[in-house]
């Protein structure tokens, strides 16, 4: 653990996950989550494992804040269609 | 521990953190520009990481985040819209302060490497960060109207 840069990418990981938990609203964590996906990718990479890094990146960067919104976006409208019907 | 990897830590630490407060303080336009400036900011460290390690291939790792940053952060502008035409966020110093550090490492790492496909390389994954980055930062001031559809 004597590289600086470690030290500094697992503080971050630590912190944006915290983070990610402690922020109440789905969509603000996608957010954070996101945050999270790039930090992680960087910390692969600080640890010399850049292939896991590039396939973090691939999910965490896009797909997951996607899947994240999409899921979001269609419970908001079902609970809007049955409180219509209502 | 020579000076590509100090350099690498300071903006890795120092620009994450900043985007770290940004992400989970403040309204919704606010988060979405500083998840937009988290790309902006990794993009330029794993350069540095690649440099200080002497390991070219990590450069894809870069090429990969700035390929896919703006795709994501074009996914919340498209998926927020709603959100976010009531208040448009104003992303310009951020968005030219975090281009100007991409343009800056990449023409520093540029003068160190070898003319040849590694600059090639180089100048393809600076050329992608910044504009993929003005791109997402207009979509998300609602400078392109067809992200505005919802």
């Amino acid at each position: 653990m004597a590289d600086p840069v470690v030290v500094v990418a697992l503080l971050l990981v630590a912190g944006s996950a915290t983070l990610a938990v402690a922020v109440r609203d789905p969509v603000r964590q996608a957010l954070v989550l996101s945050v999270l996906g790039v930090v992680l990718a960087v910390l692969f990479t600080v640890l010399q494992a850049p292939d896991v890094g590039l396939s973090q990146l691939a999910v965490g960067s896009a797909v997951t804040p996607l899947l994240l919104l999409l899921t979001v976006r269609k419970v908001r409208r079902r609970g809007q269609r049955k409180g219509r019907e209502r | 521990m020579n000076g590509w990897l100090l350099a690498a830590a300071v903006t890795l630490g120092g620009g994450l953190t900043a985007t770290l407060w940004g992400v989970t303080t403040g309204p919704l336009g606010r988060r979405v520009v500083a998840q937009n400036l988290a790309t902006a900011v990794a993009c330029p460290g794993l350069l540095l990481l690649s440099q200080a390690y002497e390991r070219p291939a990590y450069v894809d790792l870069a090429l990969v985040l700035a390929v896919l940053g703006p795709v994501g952060t074009l996914v919340f502008a498209r998926l927020l819209s709603d959100e976010l035409t009531g208040h448009p966020p104003r992303a310009w110093w951020p968005t030219w302060t975090a281009a100007a550090l991409g343009t800056a490492v990449v023409l520093a790492l540029c003068a160190v490497t070898a003319p040849g496909r590694a600059t090639v390389k180089l100048l393809v994954t600076g050329a992608l960060l910044v504009g993929g980055n003005v791109v997402a930062g207009r979509a998300l001031t609602g400078g392109i109207r067809g992200v505005r559809g919802g």
